[in-house]
C-alpha cells in the first residue's frame, strides 16, 4: 500500500515537473532563437533586419477547410522550391515545410506554420504567435475570408511586418479595411462569380432570380458577385434567402424561396456540409434541381463529386483557376507540382491537385513576395517599405494569366466561369467555358469602402460593366478570343 | 436543533477554510507561494520577452479572472455555470459596437473607451441577472444545461445578428489612451490585468467569509436545511450569479483591450470548454487555481506544437491539440482537484502533520465535485 502510495506521489511529482518544464521552457521564450518547420533547430541573426528574413504561413489545420492544409502549404513550398532554391522536406507531405530558400543571397526561413480553423479569433492567436512569438517579418496567408478581416486589421497595427493573403476572398478584407500593408493576388468572392449574372441573364435568359447564401461575410460577397452583375445586365433579384452557418435543416429556408414558375432561376452560396442538403431541401419543398433553372458558386466546385449526374451542363462561378485550359503556362504550373510534390495528404497524388483554387492562390502569395523581394534584393530592413512599395507594382505571372493591384492593394484578374461535365467514372466535373478579362473589386463602381455586402448590399441596379457581353468562350480548352 | 448545529458547522468549516484568521503562523508555504506569486508578477516583465508578457501572461491573467468568476460560483455555490464565457462575450461585443468608428462590423457607435467600459459592465451585469434568476432555480445538472444552453445561444446571437457582429466580429477596437495597443505597450495591459486579478482574488475571496458568502456555502451543502432556516435561496444564487457575471466582465474589458477584436468563435463552444478545462486542471475547488490553469493552458497551447520531435513521431504543427489533449487528461487523471490539488499534496508533504490545515472552502473537494456535478 505505503509502495503503491510512493508511486503515485512519484508520479505526481513528475507531471508538476513536466508542467513546470513546459513553462520554462515557454520562459525561456526570447526573439532569438526559433524552430524551424523543417525539424532542425536554427538560430536567426537579427530580426527585421536582412540577413535573415522571416517567413510566417497561416494555413488551415482544423475547421471546414483543414483538408486543404496540404494544398495550401504545396502551394507555398512548390513556389519557394522553384524560385528560391529551398528543399522540400517531405515530398509526401508539403506541411512539414522546405529550408535553404534564399533570395538575392539574403536566406528565409519557415518560421512556423499557423494553424487556422476559419474563425478570425483563432486566426487573430495564431497570427500573434507567428509575427510575435517566432518574430516573423512577413505573413502569407489566411485561407478564409473572417480571418482575413481579422489579419487586415492586426496587419494596420504593425507596418512595419508584411501579410500577403493566402487564398481568403472576403471583400471588406481590402476594399473596406485598406491596411498597406496587407496585399492579396487572388480575387475576391465577388471577382470569382464574374460572368455568372451575364451568362444567366443573356444565356439562360433569366430575367428574375433568387439567390441562397450562407449568412457571413465570404458568402455575402460571392452572391454580390452574381447579383451585381445580373442586374447590371438588366436582371432583377426578386429574393434573397440566408440560412446561418451550420443550419442542418434547410426547408423553412428552401420554403422562403419562390416556387419555380414563380422565378427564372437561383444562384446558390451555400457551402461546407451544407450544399448537399440545402439541393435536397429545395427538392422536397419545390421541385427538381434542373441544371438550366440553378447556379452555384465555388461551393458546388467542392460538392462536385457528390452531385446528381443530372446536373451535367449546370454553370458554376470560379475560384481563379482554370486548369483545364490549354496553355503552356498551365501545364507549367502541373509540372512544377509534380516536381516537387509525390503527394500532398489527405487527397492523394500532387499532380491533379495542381489546380486547385486554394493551392494555386497560397502559390500566387508566394511568388509574388519572392518577386517583390526579388526587386528589393531581399532588403527589408528599411520597415519593408521598399518591399510592400514594389509588392504593389509587381506584374505577376500565374498559371492562367498576369494579375496586377489595384491601390487598395486587390488583385485585378481574369475570371473563369465553368459548367458541369460528366466525367469518365460517370461523377461531374470542370469545364471551364468562359473567360471574363480583367475583373475589378468594385464591378464599376457597384461596391465601395462603406458599402460592402450584406443581406442587403448590392441593392440590384442596372449599370455598365466593362465585361458584360465582352465574355471570351472556351472551347476544348482553347479560349476563342 | 439540527438547523443550529448546522449554521454551526458552516461557520467552523469557513473558519477553517480562513487562512490563519487570528493565527500565529504567518510564514505557512501557502503564504510564501502567494507572495512569490506576486513579486514574480511584479517582476516578470523584466525577464521575458514582450511577447511573452503580451501574449501568455496577459491573456493568462485575464482567462484566470473569468475562471474565477467560474470556480466562485462552483466551489462557493455549488454552479457550475457554462455561462461565464457569454457573460465575458457580452462585454466585449458591447465595447466593440460602442467604440469602433467605422470600418468594422457593429453598430460604430465611436464613444469615449471608458463609456464604452461603463455600458459593457453594466449591460453585462444586468444579462446576468436576468439569465441567473432564471437559471438559479435549477441545480447540478440542470443548472449546467441552461447555462451551457445561454452560452451557445449567445454564440448565435453574436454571429447571426449581423447588426450587432456577425461570424466576421468586431475589429479595431480602441483601448483608453493610456492603455495602448499591446503589441507597442506590453507590459501596461499586462499590470493592468495583474492588479485586476489579484483586487478579484481577494475580493472573491472576502465575500465567501461574508455573511452572504456563508449562506451560499450553506445553500451549496444543503438548501433543503438552509431553506427552512429562511433564507432565499434563489435571491442568494442569483445574486452569486450576478456577482460572477460582474467578474466575468471585467475579463470581457481586459480581454477586448487586449485582443483589439471579438468574434463569436471567442465565445463559442471551444471557448466554453476551454474555460472549464481552466477550472479543472487548475483546481475548481480554488479560486487560486483559476490563475494556475490559466498559465499552463494557455502555455500548452502555444507551446507544446513546438517541442522537439513531436513533428517526427507524427504529431505536428496540424495535431498539437491532441498532445494538449492528452496533457489535460493525464492531470485529471492523477490530481481530481487540479494542480493546485498537487501542490497542496506537495506543501503537506513538506510540512509536519500537526500544521496540516484544510484549504478547501468548507468541505472535502472529493464529495464536493460530485455534489456540483
Amino acid at each position: 500500500m505505503n509502495i503503491a502510495k510512493h508511486r503515485l506521489r512519484a508520479v505526481r511529482l513528475l507531471v508538476l515537473v513536466a508542467v513546470m518544464a513546459l513553462f520554462a521552457a515557454a520562459c525561456s521564450d526570447s526573439s532569438d532563437t526559433t524552430t524551424t518547420v523543417g525539424g532542425s533547430a536554427t538560430t536567426a541573426t537579427t530580426s527585421g533586419g536582412t540577413e535573415v528574413i522571416k517567413l510566417a504561413v497561416l494555413s488551415e489545420c482544423a475547421g471546414a477547410f483543414g483538408d486543404f492544409h496540404g494544398q495550401d502549404m504545396a502551394g507555398v513550398g512548390a513556389a519557394f522550391a522553384e524560385y528560391a532554391g529551398a528543399t522540400i522536406t517531405n515530398p509526401d507531405d508539403p506541411t512539414e515545410g522546405f529550408t535553404g530558400a534564399s533570395i538575392a543571397g539574403v536566406p528565409v526561413e519557415l518560421v512556423g506554420i499557423g494553424c487556422g480553423d476559419d474563425t478570425a479569433d483563432t486566426a487573430i492567436k495564431e497570427t500573434r504567435r507567428l509575427m510575435e512569438q517566432l518574430d516573423g517579418d512577413i505573413m502569407i496567408g489566411p485561407l478564409s475570408g473572417d480571418e482575413s478581416i481579422a489579419v487586415a486589421n492586426y496587419a494596420k497595427d504593425h507596418p512595419s511586418q508584411t501579410f500577403i493573403n493566402g487564398s481568403a476572398g472576403a471583400m471588406d478584407t481590402t476594399l473596406e479595411v485598406q491596411a498597406p500593408n496587407f496585399f492579396r493576388y487572388n480575387s475576391d468572392g465577388a471577382q470569382w462569380n464574374a460572368g455568372t449574372g451575364d451568362v444567366a441573364f443573356n444565356d439562360l435568359g433569366w430575367k428574375t432570380a433568387a439567390v441562397i447564401m450562407d449568412d457571413y461575410s465570404f458568402a455575402w460577397t460571392s452572391g454580390a458577385g452574381f447579383i451585381a452583375e445580373f442586374c447590371a445586365a438588366g436582371g432583377e433579384v426578386i429574393s434573397r434567402v440566408f440560412p446561418p452557418l451550420n443550419t442542418t435543416d434547410y426547408s423553412s429556408f428552401a420554403g422562403q424561396l419562390p416556387d419555380p414558375d414563380e422565378v427564372d432561376g437561383y444562384f446558390w452560396v451555400v457551402g461546407g456540409s451544407g450544399t448537399l442538403p440545402a439541393l435536397k431541401a429545395f427538392e422536397d419543398a419545390k421541385g427538381p434541381v434542373t441544371p438550366t433553372q440553378h447556379m452555384g458558386n465555388l461551393f458546388w466546385e467542392f460538392a462536385a463529386g457528390s452531385m446528381d449526374p443530372s446536373m451535367e451542363g449546370a454553370y458554376i462561378g470560379g475560384f481563379g483557376t482554370a486548369g483545364d485550359l490549354k496553355l503552356d503556362s498551365v501545364e507549367a504550373h502541373t509540372a512544377i507540382i509534380d516536381k516537387h510534390y509525390d503527394t500532398i495528404p489527405p487527397f492523394g497524388e500532387a499532380g491533379p491537385q495542381a489546380h486547385s483554387g486554394f493551392l494555386v492562390n497560397y502559390y500566387l502569395a508566394a511568388k509574388a513576395l519572392i518577386e517583390g523581394l526579388e526587386a528589393v534584393g531581399g532588403n527589408i530592413s528599411d520597415d519593408q517599405a521598399a518591399l510592400q512599395s514594389a509588392l504593389g507594382s509587381l506584374v505577376l505571372a500565374g498559371p492562367y494569366g498576369s494579375t496586377t493591384l489595384d491601390d487598395n492593394r486587390q488583385a485585378i484578374q481574369d475570371q473563369y466561369v465553368r459548367q458541369f461535365v460528366t466525367l469518365d467514372d460517370g461523377t461531374l466535373g470542370l469545364s471551364t467555358v468562359a473567360v471574363i478579362p480583367t475583373v475589378d473589386q468594385t464591378f464599376g463602381g457597384t461596391f465601395a469602402q462603406g458599402s460592402m455586402p450584406s443581406r442587403t448590399v448590392p441593392g440590384c441596379d442596372t449599370r455598365d460593366l466593362a465585361w458584360v457581353g465582352n465574355s471570351i468562350s472556351v472551347v476544348d480548352g482553347v479560349p476563342q478570343g | 436543533m439540527a438547523a443550529l448545529r448546522f449554521v454551526w458547522r458552516a461557520r467552523v468549516t469557513a473558519a477553517r477554510a480562513a487562512p490563519e484568521l487570528g493565527s500565529r503562523r504567518v510564514f505557512t508555504a501557502e503564504r510564501v507561494v502567494q507572495v512569490a506569486a506576486i513579486v514574480g508578477l511584479v517582476v516578470a516583465p523584466a525577464f521575458t520577452s514582450d511577447f511573452f508578457v503580451s501574449f501568455v501572461l496577459t491573456q493568462a491573467l485575464l482567462l484566470g479572472v473569468v475562471a474565477a468568476s467560474l470556480i466562485f460560483l462552483a466551489a462557493y455555490g455549488g454552479m457550475v455555470s457554462l455561462a461565464q464565457t457569454l457573460m465575458f462575450g457580452v462585454t466585449g461585443f458591447v465595447i466593440g459596437n460602442a467604440v469602433t468608428t467605422g470600418g468594422s462590423k457593429g453598430l460604430n457607435l465611436g464613444l469615449d473607451p471608458w463609456i464604452g467600459v461603463i455600458l459593457g459592465v453594466g449591460i453585462t451585469t444586468v444579462l446576468a441577472f436576468v439569465l441567473g434568476a432564471v437559471a438559479s432555480r435549477s441545480t447540478g445538472l440542470y443548472f449546467l444545461m441552461i447555462t451551457l444552453t445561454f452560452g451557445v445561444i449567445g454564440f448565435y446571437f453574436f454571429g447571426q445578428v449581423t447588426t450587432f457582429s456577425g461570424f466576421g466580429g468586431v475589429n479595431q477596437v480602441r483601448s483608453p489612451p493610456f492603455i495602448g495597443t499591446p503589441g507597442q505597450f506590453p507590459e501596461r495591459l499586462y499590470y493592468v490585468a495583474a492588479v485586476i486579478s489579484v483586487v478579484v482574488y481577494l475580493v472573491l475571496r472576502y465575500i465567501t467569509r461574508t455573511p452572504f458568502g456563508l449562506a451560499l456555502q450553506g445553500i451549496r451543502d444543503d438548501h433543503v436545511r438552509m431553506s427552512s432556516l429562511g433564507y432565499n435561496l434563489w435571491i442568494h444564487r442569483t445574486l452569486a450569479f450576478t456577482l460572477a457575471g460582474f467578474v466575468a466582465s471585467i475579463a470581457g474589458v481586459l480581454f477586448i483591450w487586449w485582443n483589439r477584436q471579438i468574434d463569436p468563435a471567442s465565445i463559442g463552444i471551444g471557448a466554453i470548454l476551454g474555460l472549464l478545462i481552466i477550472a479543472v486542471i487548475g483546481g475548481i475547488n480554488r479560486l487560486d487555481g483559476a490563475w494556475v490553469g490559466a498559465i499552463v493552458f494557455v502555455v500548452a497551447n502555444n507551446y507544446v506544437r513546438d517541442v522537439p520531435g513531436l513533428n517526427q513521431i507524427g504529431l505536428g504543427e496540424a495535431r498539437f491539440n491532441t498532445i494538449i489533449g492528452f496533457i489535460f487528461l493525464f492531470i485529471v487523471l492523477l490530481s481530481p482537484d487540479g494542480l493546485i490539488g498537487i501542490g497542496q499534496r506537495i506543501t503537506r508533504s513538506l510540512t509536519p502533520a500537526r500544521m496540516h490545515t484544510s484549504r478547501d472552502p468548507g468541505y472535502d473537494s472529493g464529495s464536493g465535485s460530485s455534489e456540483m456535478m
